[in-house]
């Protein structure tokens, strides 16, 4: 075996993961070559530094608490879907009041190019009847007239 | 010793498709040491430790569906584990901020002798101090490979299930982790 191919199974035979055949070979190369035998070294006193490691338990409760989560998170998942059809048609309220803001902008923009003075030249008084002759006015004018006060 | 289990779990699983709440908790009280111990070390704090647990719980009965039965229910939930613990690295700064409380808390080795001399306590806290700060150096991927070997003590086939990567990259990643770990443990040793 060549120390290459030594060096890149360090890990795996530390992890006992060689089979048979490879360990021999490995174990044949490290009596032999005192470069691959320090790494060898080096690497198990790193992998021993994990022996006695403590392990920790999970929480007093934790069964408890990830019940009781499951069913509040469920159910806020639950609410989600209508939450965003909420959102949905608020947001479609908003956006016709906006489109309504903005185009009643626009119209009364339009309107403010005429001048104040002119507004009497764009709605000229001649134009407007105040007794039309079918309304109640016009009617009552029409009677009051001269020959028709009877 | 843990595929002895597998077809308890695999009832286990299959009784909660069928409805079973009560497999759920069993499932829960089962496994929650094993996945409460990598997201404590992958994470460093109790509580985060204890709030990614739990939503690798969550996830794995939402997700029920996803899970293969030809596949381990442990690996499947360290799976979860692994990569909840990798989102909660990635959170926003102001939500790991409030979240994060005791960094770190006392990571420590266990002594293999009952009476041990007050050198070797100090010697041994120091070597835990050291490891703790040397696995905290590490990338995500290395660490969490180490967790997985070193401390969860997975074959590298269990290994190559939970990571989703081949047995030659278990082989080769395991490797250059501990190689890392090594480097940063030799710096962390001179600085003090």
């Amino acid at each position: 075996m060549r120390c290459k191919k030594a060096k890149v199974l360090i890990s795996p035979y530390i992890d006992g993961e060689l089979s048979e055949g490879e360990r021999e070979s490995f174990e044949s190369h490290m009596k032999d070559c005192g470069n691959c035998r320090a790494e060898f070294e080096e690497t198990r006193n790193v992998h021993n530094l994990f022996t006695g490691a403590e392990r920790f338990g999970a929480n007093y409760g934790f069964t408890t608490r990830v019940l009781a989560n499951l069913e509040t998170k469920t159910r806020r998942k639950e609410l989600l879907v209508p939450l965003f059809t909420r959102f949905v048609g608020v947001v479609a309220v908003l956006m016709i009041i906006g489109i309504g803001i903005v185009s009643g902008r626009f119209i009364g923009r339009s309107f403010s190019f005429q001048k104040p003075g002119n507004i009497a030249t764009f709605f000229p008084l001649d134009t407007f009847n105040a007794t039309p002759p079918d309304s109640v006015g016009g009617v009552y004018l029409a009677m009051t007239e001269a020959g028709n006060e009877k | 010793m843990l595929n002895a289990n597998k077809a308890d779990d695999l009832s286990l699983v299959n009784r909660l498709k069928k409805g079973d709440a009560s497999a759920f908790e069993e499932i829960l009280l089962k496994h929650e040491d094993r996945i409460y111990n990598v997201c404590r070390y992958m994470l460093g704090n109790e509580d985060d430790a204890d709030d990614a647990a739990q939503d690798t719980f969550i996830k794995a009965y939402r997700n029920l569906s996803d899970f293969r039965p030809d596949s381990s229910l442990y690996t499947w939930l360290y799976r979860i584990a692994v990569n909840t613990c990798l989102d909660y690295k990635k959170r926003p700064f102001f939500a790991a901020i409030f979240k994060a409380t005791r960094e770190d808390d006392e990571v420590v080795r266990e002594l293999p002798s009952n009476e041990p001399s007050p050198e070797r306590l100090y010697e041994s806290k120091q070597t835990g101090h050291a490891l703790r700060a040397g696995l905290k150096q590490l990338s995500e991927k290395f660490r969490a490979i180490l967790i997985l070997k070193e401390i969860e003590e997975l074959s590298y086939e269990e290994i190559a299930d939970v990571l989703d990567i081949s047995i030659g990259t278990v082989k080769s990643r395991i490797s250059r982790a501990r190689k890392e770990l090594k480097q940063q443990m030799k710096k962390i040793m001179e600085q003090k």
